[in-house]
Order: C-alpha cells, then sequence, then structure tokens
C-alpha cells in the first residue's frame, strides 16, 4: 500500500489520539476502582477500634469502682475473691446449669457395604468443631461435650478411633449440651452449621444418630485451670 | 481532494466514526467519574472523620485506662492484698483472654491471594489450625489482632468477610491473615508445618512461619451469662 505524505500524517495523528484516549479510558476505570478499596478497609478499623473503645470504657469504669471501695474502707481481700470468682466464670471453671439444647452424634449402627466410603458412618471431630464454632455464634453461655467443658485452650482432635478432647479420650456417642437461649442455639446451628445439614443427610442414608433436644436443665461441668509456661501477663503501663 | 484513492475513502469514514464515537464516549465516562470522585471523596473524608475521631477516643480511653491501673495497683499495695491471689487471678484472666499477654512462639502469615488458590482460605480452615494450635499446648492464640477464647467463633458474613468475636478481619496490607501462637516454638511449628501449613501449600497458598516474641492482645469482647447459673454449693 502507497500512502503518501498527507495521508501519513493523518494516520499517525489519529493513532495518537486515539492511544492518548485509550490512556485516559483506563486512568479513569483505575480512579473509579481504587476508591472502593480504600473505604472497605476503614470500615474494618472503624469497628475495631470502636469495640476496643466500648470495652476500654467498661474496664474503666469497674477499676474506678473498684478504687472507690478501696477508699471506702472495703475489706481488700472480698474485693479480690470477687474478681477472682467473676474470672473463674468467664473461664469456664465453674460448673453452670441452665437451659439450653443438647446435642447428640452417634456412629451408625450399620457397616459399610462394597464400594460405599466407609467415613459416611462415622462421627467425625470436624463436625463437632463446626457445631461448637455454631453455638458460640448463636450466643452459648458454656459448652460442654461429653462432660468436658469448652475453653479457651480447649482442642477436638482426631486421634484415630476416638476423638480426643481437653486431652482426653472421647467415645461416641458424642452429647454437645450448651446453655444459652434456645431458639437462638438452633437457629445458629441450622444457619453455620454446614455440617449439621449433612449430617442429617447421613442419619437418612447411613443410618448415624443426629440428635436436638432443647432441655430447661443442661449441666456443663467446670474445666481446668492449666499451667502456663510461656505466656507472660504484659504489665500495665508499658 | 482528487488524489485520495477510492478504496481508501471506507476505511477512513469507518475510522472517523468510531474515533467521533470514542472521543463522545470518553467525555460522558469523564463527566461520571468525576462526579463519582467528589462524592467518594466527600464519603471518605467523612469516614476518616469518624476513624480519627473514635481513634483519638481510644488514646483518651487508654491513657485513663494507664493511670487506673496504677492507682489500682498502688491502692492493693496499700491494703496489702495477698500477692498470690493477684497471682491468680492474673492466671485466670489469661485463661478468659482478658489479659494481654507476652512470650516465645510462632506468628504464621497466609496469603491466599494467588493466581493458583481457587477458593480462599475458608474460615473451616482458620478453625483446623487454631484447634492444631490448642493440640500443640499454644497458651495464647490470636487471628489479625483478634484474641482466640473459648466462645469465640469464626463465621463468614457475606461473601467474603471473616467475622472473629464479631469483629471483621480483613486486612489490605502485608499477609491478609496472621495468626499469632504463644508456647513451646518447637512443638508449634512442628504441628503446624505438618498439618495445616501442609495443606495450605497444597492449595497454592503462601505459608510463612516465623519464631517470635510475641505480644498477644486481650479479648475486648464481653462474657455475659443470662441464663447460666453456678450451681448453690459453689456459690459461697
Amino acid at each position: 500500500m502507497h500512502l503518501d505524505k498527507k495521508e501519513r500524517s493523518l494516520l499517525g495523528f489519529s493513532a495518537i489520539l486515539l492511544g492518548f484516549l485509550f490512556v485516559l479510558l483506563i486512568k479513569a476505570q483505575g480512579a473509579a476502582g481504587s476508591q472502593m478499596t480504600v473505604q472497605e478497609t476503614a470500615i474494618p478499623s472503624l469497628i475495631k477500634t470502636e469495640q476496643e473503645n466500648q470495652q476500654l470504657s467498661i474496664e474503666n469504669s469497674k477499676i474506678e469502682q473498684e478504687l472507690v471501695k478501696y477508699h471506702q474502707g472495703q475489706s481488700a481481700s472480698v474485693l479480690l475473691n470477687q474478681q477472682v470468682k467473676e474470672a473463674m466464670m468467664n473461664a469456664g471453671l465453674i460448673e453452670v446449669t441452665g437451659p439450653g439444647v443438647q446435642i447428640t452424634l452417634d456412629d451408625s449402627t450399620r457397616v459399610a457395604t462394597g464400594e460405599e466410603d466407609p467415613n459416611n458412618y462415622f462421627i467425625h471431630e470436624e463436625y463437632i468443631r463446626e457445631i461448637l464454632n455454631a453455638l458460640w455464634n448463636g450466643g452459648a453461655e458454656a459448652i460442654a461435650v461429653n462432660g468436658q467443658r469448652v475453653t479457651t485452650l480447649t482442642e477436638v482432635f482426631c486421634g484415630g478411633s476416638f476423638i480426643q478432647i481437653n486431652g482426653t479420650r472421647q467415645m461416641p456417642p458424642y452429647v454437645i449440651g450448651a446453655i444459652g437461649d434456645s431458639h437462638n442455639l438452633s437457629a445458629a446451628l441450622k444457619f453455620y452449621g454446614y455440617s449439621w445439614d449433612r449430617l442429617g443427610e447421613f442419619q437418612e442414608q447411613y443410618g448415624i444418630t443426629r440428635k436436638l433436644e432443647v432441655l430447661e436443665d443442661i449441666k456443663t461441668p467446670a474445666g481446668k485451670l492449666r499451667n502456663y509456661h510461656y505466656a507472660e501477663p504484659v504489665k500495665e503501663g508499658t | 481532494m482528487h488524489r485520495w484513492k477510492r478504496t481508501l475513502a471506507l476505511p477512513v469514514t469507518m475510522v472517523a466514526i468510531a474515533l467521533g464515537f470514542l472521543i463522545a464516549l470518553q467525555a460522558q465516562t469523564q463527566k461520571n467519574v468525576s462526579a463519582a470522585e467528589q462524592i467518594s471523596a466527600q464519603r471518605m473524608s467523612q469516614m476518616k472523620a469518624v476513624l480519627t475521631n473514635s481513634q483519638e477516643q481510644n488514646a483518651q480511653l487508654q491513657e485513663r485506662h494507664k493511670e487506673l491501673s496504677e492507682r489500682l495497683d498502688l491502692a492493693r499495695k496499700q491494703v496489702g492484698t495477698d500477692p498470690q491471689l493477684l497471682v491468680h487471678l492474673k492466671q485466670l484472666k489469661m485463661l478468659d483472654g482478658t489479659q494481654e499477654v507476652e512470650g516465645p512462639g510462632i506468628l504464621i502469615s497466609i496469603d491466599d491471594r494467588n493466581k493458583k488458590v481457587t477458593f480462599p482460605l475458608y474460615t473451616d480452615e482458620i478453625l483446623r489450625m487454631i484447634n492444631t494450635l490448642k493440640l500443640a499446648g499454644a497458651e495464647a492464640i490470636s487471628i489479625n489482632g483478634q484474641r482466640i477464647v473459648g466462645s469465640t467463633a469464626i463465621v463468614l458474613s457475606g461473601s467474603s468477610t471473616i467475622l472473629v468475636n464479631q469483629v471483621p478481619i480483613n486486612r489490605t496490607e502485608g499477609s491478609p491473615y496472621e495468626l499469632s501462637a504463644i508456647g513451646d516454638q518447637d512443638t508449634l511449628l512442628d504441628y503446624v508445618s505438618q498439618l495445616d501449613g501442609k495443606t495450605l501449600k497444597d492449595r497454592g497458598m503462601t505459608v510463612s512461619i516465623a519464631r517470635k516474641t510475641l505480644r498477644i492482645p486481650s479479648y475486648k469482647g464481653s462474657y455475659t451469662f443470662k441464663e447460666a447459673k453456678t450451681l448453690p454449693a459453689q456459690g459461697a
């Protein structure tokens, strides 16, 4: 193709214009996109700070109250004992009772035949973990599995034929007792316990047990305090 | 214009039309974008104002907390509180998570923003990893600054926001997920790298585990007991 000078310059000019336009377009697109992410990260940090503020003001007023009590000349040991009791309650070291839900899970009485996956006939530790997570989300106040109180450091680990909880061997049936609003607890279980639905299917197909009962009186025994070897409390004011 | 070739007339016309169309589109977009930028900037400044406000409040509260804690310590000393009982209280508070702790441990960074990763990190996988850490004897655990306590639930809100202790933990700078655990470094490292670290790496994520001396923040939520009652025998 032969182009004379005029045509060539025209073509060059339009190519430059086109390139320029594209750059503008991309820049505009980028600006619109990046703005969103900045905003999205601001929200979590805002929620976090707000929550911290709330917690700090609660803590501050608690200390203020305590200081007032000291000034009024209340017995120090009584005060401290109160705090110890409260902390024990929070940490799950006190046996409590109350209304809530009880979940029973058991392996199937049948045995896998032929090509079937034998895993579908057993209760696995991840079901229990998911159920516990859902129950806490539903506002559970205290939970115990087979009489083992679930505390901050409780593990639910598969050890082969048994499930290790709080360092003890637990065999099926697994009975999970949770104290709290039974309506909220059941709702959370159905919403967040993905395994809950799956377990329902397994119950029909393979004969495992999945039972949910609303009880007026559930007991969760006291957990144990453990010794700390590595973690040290951070000194106030550092 | 007689020098123009007939064959060139059609393509040139087409290009001219396309160019005109593009220019018009560009003008339109530019208008929209600048309007959107304005709104967005406005929102950002409002958001920043709220955030700065609450951060200032936070600093004030922390200052006050420090001052009060010092006074409390002093008052306790004056009335002669049993030091052993105080130690016991501190230990209990480490267990319920309301005490900030420090000590040797490991820091696990997980990055799932990778082309090889088909699905981002599941909440179940976080749960499993925390469980592994507990099994390995971790004494305190946190993920992205949220202390893990007994009643911690890790759930998905919407399609991609992970809530821990009801607080979103998503972050943009650095690795998306950072788990801190205090305990025996060798055991923790061993368990995590053998169990979960391997699984996540197989899924294409970047997992790095480092020995570190860590500080793990306190649990900022609150414990409420509405339904649970202590037994009368233990109430005394």
